[in-house]
């Protein structure tokens, strides 16, 4: 009953998303426990809805298990899970999931579907997306994304044709809409955290001045290089549908004016006209490509550039910075 | 009684012995008085009714019954051991073993028969027959001896005493011929037919069979004596036809030939010869008799003084009729009859130099032929030219189907020379007497003959060694011309006359080939690209195109002999790159072709084989290709490190690289190859000590490079190549480790002048390939550091992509425009291709252009 308190119809904005720090520990947690180089971790959001702000106030894990594990049942765990944490009187509302990434790779296939089917069931659920070598790096990187509704309706009519796509006005820009996230705390914790902040020293921070970038870089450029692939191949793809129809098209064309021809020859005959009904049949349009993949790729494409250009210009910063400290220092 | 047969029997009677006594044994507590006697009879009574049964199907043939019942008997025997062995093999078991083998062979020797006979029966006809002769020498002696007793007892089936008696006769009788012991012998037989008369009484059947027995060992003596006759009268036949043998020579042919007194002269000598060779060709003709009559008429006309027309025309139709001989044409002439065919040419020839007046053509009508003597020249139709030419395909044929290995060949190969001299012969004459045509084809069947041979005098000559004593060297020396001189002549005479394409193809392709033979590798490259050879050769036939091959094979070799390490590598790359190389040059057919071809197809490609004297060493010509490959690759390679996009100069080198590399354990190198890969990993290093010594060394000199005739001079050459591009390797594999290294130090390390050193790390600095400069002063060169780190790479590689996908994305654009070239200014297009080479040079290029 409550949960449509604040969402009715779907035509409300979700405007902000509050999150406990419980809740980000717990996902960080998770990761260093159970995540490892390009592995990545999931997990259950719960909260509850607020007005126009989403608030999450408590998360667990998916477990780990193997693809030979046939008897686990995963939503029988789920619904465990929030029962047993509605007994213990917490927040047991399915908001959304969340999930870690690797050097910025989510915009998958498998993250469109999922979330589909979560926003679809759950008007409001987000993802929340979890980047452990950002965060590693000395800055937390966590961000809240939701399906844009265009999306959603492709989705649901699950029609990926070129014509469709084309027809919704969708581009990779409009697929993912970014939900802004406030860290949320009670009063308490906030005390807590000032009292940390005055008792720890500056040497922690030293990791903010690292120059060495090369690594992250390469890493980037080798998924981004990956993809660019990914890219080329569906373009390459659409080409050849492309020629292909068009190609059909002119058959189909030379097809019909000889028809049309014999016909009048044959009524200048009095003979009856030939019949035109085989005419699709004849000339079945090829299959066209899917171009949600495409989509997908430029999404990515997209990300991974957004990341590298914020690393590189964070780096040049602190070249800058590095180059001003020591001319100074000389 | 056991004793004999104790020692005689087999040792599978023995093992089967062991197995059979369990059966006794199981029934034996209940039974133990029958087992006694009950299955002795038993089981011989099996035996018999199958041997009955057996001997019913010989009669009438039925052969897989006979088959069927054998084995039946066979395993009833092996079941009836236990009593074998205690009483002996029984008799009428070895009579039917004997006769069946008897039946069994004569059978055999009957073809017509055996035609007749439907397939199934002839089948078990076969098995039978090797089953049984398998099985009876288990018992081979008693058949022996049981033979004897047939032998020496005609009529030993009157009554049972009489055999007996006799049967104590033979056992001394055999003795002599036996050679076994005498006891033994004696017991044996008598033993038997002691054992025989206790069980022939056990049944009537049995009786009738050994009468049946008797009467057919009666029938089979009779059918000896037979054969012996007919022996006889075969070796009276024998005689006779000796005889007939020694009476046949000419002397008694040729009153045949004409009747008595006829008057020999033309007319008549001709109209026999027309008699003769209207029989030619025709099913019932004996080709040998044929031959031997054209030379007995020849005989007669040169008796006759009939003058040199009729002989000549004689003399073309012994030569045709040699050839005429093998039917087939894939059978090769046997040895006399092509050294007849060699002499009877000769003998032409000499005929045909000796009368200037004698025309001879193949246009010359039968009817305006004149062959009698008188004012006018001889006109004789015949083309001596052909006969020349299929004596030399002849030739080919015979080297071809001669083991190379042989001495034989070595025999075979002889004649070469005489082929060569009536080729030589040939010419002359034709030269003075046939047209244009004739002279170009006879120069071709010459040039043929001599592209492929190393001119051994020039080759001497042109070193200054002269004066060595050796007769042969004599010899040759007065032979005159150079090769080179000979075969420039004789091609420039068919480039100018030659009116069909083929024969001045040929001419072309040799002289390419003996000039890069002889090391003179502009002329024959020159040669080469003159003739557009390479744009047109897949039109020709195979045997031309094998010698296209061969061609550009030889074309390699030369240029990698004269240090021109990319030239070679290019002509060799197709042929090995094929990896047929063997099938390409016609010096093999490949196994796993096989199956692609028919037998027909295999017999033409055999045809198409390059004798094994005018051979390519293929190992040589493999090793040349990879060790070219090595120096042009591992530089490069070397260069290319990180270059994504980075091309194989090699496929097959680079094959043999991950086969060295997949080995789990790497001994010492043993084949060419092997060192080869050990030599290009040495290089990698920039060690071009070691690549040094795996090149050359004494397996590899004797393998490959003693192979060339100036071997010291290409050793020398390759050892230079060795160190130029072992340094390029090691500068750009380690100039990442210098700042500076001096001139003088690689000078040092790899062993190469001051100069040099320079002039390489020059060329490398203008070509890009290093970035560096050198540092007059003080002889050093200075590395830029300009060599891009692994991030920069990624991003040259990342750029190239993106030009790619850019590129791509434009032609979706066209598509939808429908037009081609629009939006985009279709010249920028060409700035993603070109820019291939970003690694080094084109890095710098990338700002300048804009896209």
């Amino acid at each position: 009953g409550d949960r449509l308190n604040g969402f009715e119809n779907g035509k409300t904005q979700l405007l902000c998303l509050c999150v406990r720090l419980q809740v980000v520990l717990k996902i960080i947690k998770h990761y260093q426990e159970e995540g490892q180089g390009s592995e990545v971790v999931q997990g259950v959001l719960l909260g509850l809805v607020v007005e126009d702000r989403l608030e999450i106030t408590n998360c667990f894990p998916f477990p780990q298990h193997t693809e030979d594990d046939v008897d686990f049942d995963e939503v029988q765990y789920q619904m465990e899970m929030m029962r047993s944490l509605r007994h213990v009187n917490i927040d047991h509302l399915h908001v959304g999931w969340y999930q870690s990434t690797y050097y910025g790779s989510f915009v998958s296939r498998a993250l469109l579907d999922s979330q589909f089917s979560y926003q679809h069931a759950i008007e409001e659920s987000v993802v929340l997306i979890y980047d452990p070598i950002k965060t590693a790096q000395g800055s937390l990187c966590l961000k809240a994304y939701r399906l844009t509704p265009k999306l959603m309706e492709i989705c649901k009519e699950k029609d990926f044709s070129p014509e469709a796509l084309k027809k919704a006005c969708i581009g990779y820009e409009h697929m993912l809409e970014e939900v802004p996230i406030v860290i949320k705390n009670s009063h308490l914790i906030n005390v807590l955290l000032l009292d940390l902040q005055e008792k720890s020293t500056v040497a922690d921070k030293h990791e903010l001045l690292n120059l060495s970038s090369s690594n992250h870089l390469e890493k980037s450029l080798q998924l981004l290089m990956d993809r660019v692939d990914g890219m080329s191949q569906e373009i390459v793809k659409y080409n050849t549908y492309c020629r292909n129809l068009t190609k059909q098209q002119q058959q189909k064309q030379q097809y019909l004016q000889r028809r049309q021809q014999e016909n009048t020859q044959r009524q200048s005959r009095g003979e009856p006209p030939l019949p035109e009904e085989d005419i699709n049949k004849m000339f079945k349009p090829p299959q066209a490509p899917p171009r949600m993949d495409t989509l997908l790729i430029a999404g990515q494409v997209n990300n991974y550039c957004q990341n590298i250009k914020a690393f590189t210009s964070q780096n040049l910063g602190k070249l800058f910075m590095a180059e001003a400290l020591q001319g100074h220092s000389s | 009684m056991s004793r004999f047969f104790a020692t005689g029997s087999d040792s599978e009677s023995e093992e089967s012995s062991s197995a059979d006594e369990i059966t006794p044994k199981a029934t034996g507590t209940t039974f133990s008085k029958h087992i006694v006697c009950c299955p002795l009879r038993f089981r011989f009574e099996e035996l018999t009714n199958i041997i009955k049964t057996i001997r019913n199907a010989m009669k009438i043939r039925d052969m897989s019954k006979c088959l069927e019942e054998f084995e039946q008997l066979y395993r009833a025997f092996l079941k009836s051991k236990t009593i074998v062995d205690k009483e002996g093999v029984p008799q009428f078991y070895i009579r039917l073993l004997a006769d069946l083998e008897d039946y069994l062979n004569q059978l055999w020797e009957d073809k017509e028969g055996k035609k007749k006979m439907n397939k199934n029966n002839a089948k078990a006809l076969s098995t039978l027959r090797q089953k049984i002769r398998k099985y009876n020498k288990d018992f081979e002696t008693e058949i022996v001896s049981y033979k004897e007793v047939l032998n020496c007892s005609p009529n030993d089936e009157e009554s049972e005493s009489e055999e007996d008696e006799e049967s104590e006769d033979w056992g001394s009788d055999s003795v002599d011929s036996g050679g076994e012991s005498e006891d033994n012998e004696g017991a044996a037989a008598s033993l038997a037919v002691v054992f025989l008369k206790k069980y022939v009484c056990f049944n009537l059947e049995l009786l009738s069979l050994f009468l049946f027995d008797g009467f057919k060992r009666k029938r089979h003596k009779k059918m000896e004596q037979v054969d012996e006759e007919a022996d006889e009268e075969g070796e009276g036949e024998e005689g006779g036809w000796e005889k007939v043998k020694g009476g046949v020579p000419l002397v008694k042919e040729k009153p045949k030939m004409f009747a008595k007194g006829t008057e020999i002269n033309n007319a008549v000598v001709i109209k026999k010869l027309n008699e003769i060779l209207q029989a030619r060709g025709k099913k019932g003709t004996d080709r040998s008799a044929q031959i031997e009559l054209f030379h007995a008429l020849a005989g007669i006309s040169n008796e006759n003084n009939l003058g040199e027309g009729i002989l000549v025309k004689i003399k073309f139709n012994i030569i045709a009729s040699l050839y005429d001989y093998n039917t087939n044409l894939a059978a090769f002439m046997k040895a006399e009859m092509w050294k007849k065919c060699l002499e009877c040419i000769d003998e032409l020839l000499d005929i045909l130099f000796e009368n200037s007046n004698i025309f001879i053509g193949e246009n010359i009508a039968e009817d305006s032929e004149n062959l009698a003597i008188s004012d006018q020249p001889f006109r004789v139709r015949g083309c001596i030219l052909t006969l020349v030419e299929r004596m030399d395909e002849e030739f080919t044929k015979i080297m071809q189907n001669t083991d190379p290995h042989s001495q034989e060949y070595v025999d075979n190969l002889k004649d070469e020379g005489r082929v060569c001299g009536i080729i030589d012969r040939l010419l002359q004459y034709l030269e003075s007497k046939g047209s244009t045509e004739e002279v170009c084809r006879v120069y071709l069947r010459r040039i043929m003959h001599t592209y492929y041979k190393f001119d051994y005098k020039a080759h001497r000559r042109s070193l200054g060694l002269q004066g060595e004593t050796k007769s042969e060297q004599d010899q040759e020396e007065s032979e005159g011309e150079d090769s080179a001189i000979i075969m420039d002549r004789l091609c420039k005479f068919i480039y100018a006359k030659d009116r069909t394409d083929r024969i001045r193809t040929c001419a072309i392709l040799c002289h390419i080939y003996h000039h890069a033979l002889h090391s003179r590798w502009y002329q024959a490259r020159d040669l080469m690209l003159m003739s557009h050879l390479q744009d047109n050769i897949q039109h020709a036939d195979p045997p031309v195109q094998i010698l296209y091959n061969r061609t550009m094979v030889q074309l390699g070799i030369c240029a990698f002999r004269q240090g021109m390490i990319k030239d070679a590598h290019n002509a060799l790359l197709d042929i090995q790159s094929s990896g047929r190389a063997k099938e390409l040059l016609g010096q093999g057919l490949l196994m796993r072709n096989m199956q692609e071809r028919n037998a027909e197809q295999e017999k033409i490609e055999k045809r198409r084989q390059v004798p094994f004297h005018m051979h390519i060493n293929l190992e040589l010509l493999e090793c040349v290709y990879l060790v070219s490959a090595m120096l042009l690759e591992i530089p490069y390679m070397a260069a290319h490190e990180f270059d994504a996009r980075r091309r194989m100069i090699s496929k097959q080198f680079h094959h043999q690289l991950r086969v060295g590399e997949r080995q789990p354990l790497l001994g010492p190198p043993e084949s060419m190859r092997e060192h080869v890969v050990a030599a290009s990993k040495a290089m990698k290093m920039g060690d071009w000590r070691t690549c040094h010594s795996f090149i050359i060394n004494e397996k590899m000199n004797s393998k490959v490079w003693d192979l060339f005739p100036e071997t010291q001079r290409v050793r020398e050459m390759l050892v230079r190549k060795i160190q130029e591009e072992s340094l390029r390797t090691y500068l750009f594999t380690y100039s990442s480790v210098y700042d500076s290294i001096s001139m003088a130090t690689l000078s040092e390390m790899f062993e190469l002048e001051l100069p040099t050193v320079h002039s390489i790390i020059s060329k490398m600095i203008i070509n890009e390939e290093l970035m560096a400069s050198l540092d007059q002063p003080t002889q050093t060169v200075v590395m830029h550091r300009t060599e891009p780190t692994s991030l920069q790479n990624m991003t040259l590689q990342l750029a190239e992509k993106l030009g790619g996908l850019v590129e791509n994305n434009e032609r979706v654009f066209d598509l939808k425009q429908g037009v081609y070239g629009g939006y985009f200014n279709r010249d920028q297009k060409g700035g993603y291709q070109q820019r291939q080479n970003y690694q080094r040079g084109g890095y710098r290029n990338q700002n300048q252009s804009s896209y």
